[in-house]
């Protein structure tokens, strides 16, 4: 199994009544609430952090885009992968991704990535994501009803664009080009491993099964909430007779990991709170703006990641605004509550229900293990910062996994199946020294 | 082109299915008398029965009312892109339902659709009532999002009567077989889907740039609780349109004047179209 260190890079100064006093962390959030001091010190901490798993021996470090979010604070990662190709010597860089439908025209992504996998020599895993509604249909203003067009046909436009021996037309729909001509040209052939992110939605599923991509589950919510999700690609893998090798597969998952179960609980809750109640208090209205959806996953009844997310969040706020009601009409006091008070997700729920996977080096590598077989799995993304996680609990927490809990773990699915998805850098020999 | 005669509310109603680029859409044709045309806004047109205004105007005229592509039930157009492709497309339907040449009733989205076709066709429609129209923009004053709101708040901003919309929102309480009651909540989705494209991501695309050639005599409705485009916008549209010959706004009712008033719109439209 493949280790990649994930960051989402959440702005950490969220102040803790939040859920209570603004409706969304992500589309409509109040800019006045970004300080650039807090931006330019955990921009560097978090370049630092992937840098340092890296180096602790990492399959990849992972990155993705987010836009007007306050839990993912790039907008471009391709600027992260950048700083990180010339300062990682072997990892793999994943970037998932690159929202195709949102570049005009997409051939600029394939002209970054190529750049990417030139500087880092040939690391780069190219994710593509359609995108959250949020960062596609509300903040990039994109017609929800063509999203998935736009986003085929860029697919299609940059695969050409890498894998073409001559200068080409591209007559599509969206993007009308005399000379696609992508100069420089991927080190990696015939193009870096192409992963697609995806929230639910049951024709990515397909795409990935028809197309040999690697569907990557990137979900809040943990391996027991996306079991249904994973068995759901395994299914359309199975109906197409193709193999269900592990390494087409990624998930992402949080981990906290300490000496002990109890030291775990204690060192963790503050940032897993933070993430779980103020970082995906995601307003309702954004979450399924209509043609997002296809009418097979329409039709299939599936919720949708950031639908959950948010339905989540506006079952809190509905659970508190009534605590208020009833503290009203009985004419008591309105008590203050804990962040673990009943309307808030308390961490022992968090843990109970997957979604972070917590405990002493054995406990997480029994869970791993569990989490790789059971959704067959053989991409690990794992968050070990999440929410408002100070800069020496992220470094112990990743020490902690990268000592006691990979060697362990890394074993599963190697000697059973190839990873044809991950990336293939040029010898040793033929690599540069940045900085010589 | 198929289809099939039923009654509502003592006037005679033809419900047929016109093909249309490879599928097909809904032509209601209700009453008799005058013939005369209407467009539908965001709710499209109930599967069941006639939106309350064609209901009220098919007491003396014929009503011609077709469902634009996505919305209710005619089939969803993947070749829909921009707004110019929805021109083009009512264009042709316009012909198909032998809509062309009527005096035109519009209500938001369509009265949108309705203006961009007379200023390159005037001959589409000779003269138009237009309930709540879309197009122009204001930043000091914008159209609000209907579509970034939870459900039940975007029914709220088209009509406070929930009886109104509840041909894009609610299940359709006679269909009782499982498998009937998805692909109608997947074709309400469409609906919506349908609404949301001619809006997304501001309901302006240049009209008023072309509102100059929209010379048939036009009567401006509004809801004075329209909570989606605010009434103001009819001063607006008086000052790029060159033949509004009456403006009226209508106490207590929002953006589906046609849904929730239809008596006081109804003789707006016999005044103003004769």
């Amino acid at each position: 199994m493949k280790f990649v260190w994930f960051h989402l890079m959440p702005y950490p100064d969220l102040p803790k009544d939040f859920p209570d006093r603004y409706r969304s962390v992500w589309v409509d959030i109040d800019p006045s609430l970004y300080d650039p001091a807090v931006g330019h010190r955990v921009y560097n901490e978090y370049i630092d952090q992937l840098e340092y798993a890296a180096g602790l021996g990492f399959d990849g470090v992972g990155i993705n885009e987010h836009h007007s979010n306050a839990y993912g604070l790039m907008p471009s990662p391709n600027i992260i992968a950048a700083t990180l190709a010339r300062s990682t010597g072997d990892a793999a860089i994943v970037v998932l991704g690159d929202s195709v439908a949102l570049y005009n025209p997409p051939i600029r992504i394939a002209e970054e990535m190529a750049m990417l996998d030139g500087i880092s020599g040939g690391r780069l895993v190219a994710g593509f994501p359609v995108g959250s509604p949020m960062d596609t249909v509300f903040a990039y203003g994109t017609n929800p009803a063509t999203l998935r067009e736009r986003y085929h046909e860029g697919m299609e436009l940059i695969r050409k664009a890498w894998t073409s021996d001559e200068v080409f037309a591209f007559n599509g729909r969206y993007n009308k080009l005399r000379y696609v001509n992508v100069w420089p040209r991927p080190v990696q052939k015939p193009h870096p491993p192409i992963w697609i992110p995806g929230g639910g939605s049951v024709d990515t599923w397909d795409y990935c099964a028809d197309n040999d991509l690697v569907y990557c589950y990137l979900s809040y919510f943990g391996y027991k909430a996306g079991l249904a999700t994973m068995r759901g690609f395994w299914d359309k893998m199975a109906e197409r007779g193709k193999p269900q090798n592990p390494f087409q597969g990624a998930f992402a998952q949080f981990v906290a990991v300490a000496d002990s179960e109890k030291e775990a609980f204690e060192l963790y809750r503050e940032p897993a709170e933070y993430f779980f109640n103020s970082c995906l208090h995601v307003y309702a209205g954004f979450a399924d703006p209509p043609g997002y959806k296809t009418p097979n996953t329409v039709r299939a009844g599936v919720e949708g990641m950031v639908e959950r997310a948010a339905r989540e969040a506006t079952a809190r706020s509905e659970a508190k605004a009534a605590d208020k009601a009833e503290a009203r009409a009985s004419d008591k006091p309105t008590m203050p509550k804990s962040s673990s008070a009943s309307q808030m997700m308390s961490f022992e729920t968090m843990v109970e229900k997957g979604y972070v996977v917590l405990g002493s080096p054995d406990q997480v590598i029994s869970k791993l293990r569990e989490v790789g077989t059971s959704m067959n799995v053989g991409h690990l993304l794992t968050l070990a910062h999440f929410g408002n996680m100070d800069n020496e609990l992220v470094r112990y927490n990743t020490e902690m996994l990268a000592r006691k809990v990979l060697p362990e773990v890394q074993p599963l699915f190697e000697n059973e199946w190839e990873d044809h998805w991950w990336p293939r850098p040029l010898p040793g020999a033929q690599r540069a020294e940045p900085g010589r | 082109m198929s289809g099939g005669a039923a009654t509502s509310a003592e006037v005679s109603v033809i419900r047929r299915s016109v093909e249309f680029r490879g599928g097909s859409v809904t032509v209601v044709e209700a009453g008799q008398g005058p013939r005369i045309g209407y467009l539908h806004g965001m709710v499209g047109l109930p599967t069941h029965g006639l939106p309350p205004l064609v209901a009220e105007l098919a007491r003396d005229h014929t009503v011609v009312a077709p469902a634009l592509p996505g919305f209710s039930g005619s089939t969803y157009c993947d070749d829909l892109r921009v707004q110019s492709d929805w021109v083009v497309a009512l264009s042709e339907i316009a012909d198909l339902a032998g809509l062309t040449g009527l005096p035109l009733v519009a209500s938001s989205v369509g009265a949108m659709l309705a203006m961009e076709l007379v200023a390159v066709r005037p001959e589409a429609f000779p003269a138009m009532v237009l309930l709540a129209p879309l197009g122009l923009w204001d930043a000091d004053e914008p159209v609000a999002d209907a579509f970034a709101t939870t459900l039940s708040e975007q029914r709220l901003i088209l009509s406070p009567n929930r009886a109104s919309t509840a041909a894009i929102f609610e299940d359709d309480p006679t269909l009782s077989d499982p498998s009937e009651r998805i692909e109608d909540g997947v074709s309400r989705y469409l609906t919506r889907t349908s609404t949301a494209s001619l809006v997304w991501p501001i309901p302006e695309h240049g009209l008023d740039l072309r509102a100059h050639l929209v010379r048939c005599p036009v009567t401006l409705v509004w809801g004075e609780d329209d909570q989606l485009i605010p009434p103001s916008y009819d001063e607006r549209f008086a000052t790029v349109l060159p033949s509004v010959i009456g403006r009226h706004r209508i106490a207590g009712v929002g953006h589906l004047p046609d849904w929730d008033a239809p008596a006081e719109v109804a003789a707006i439209v016999r005044a103003a179209l004769g």
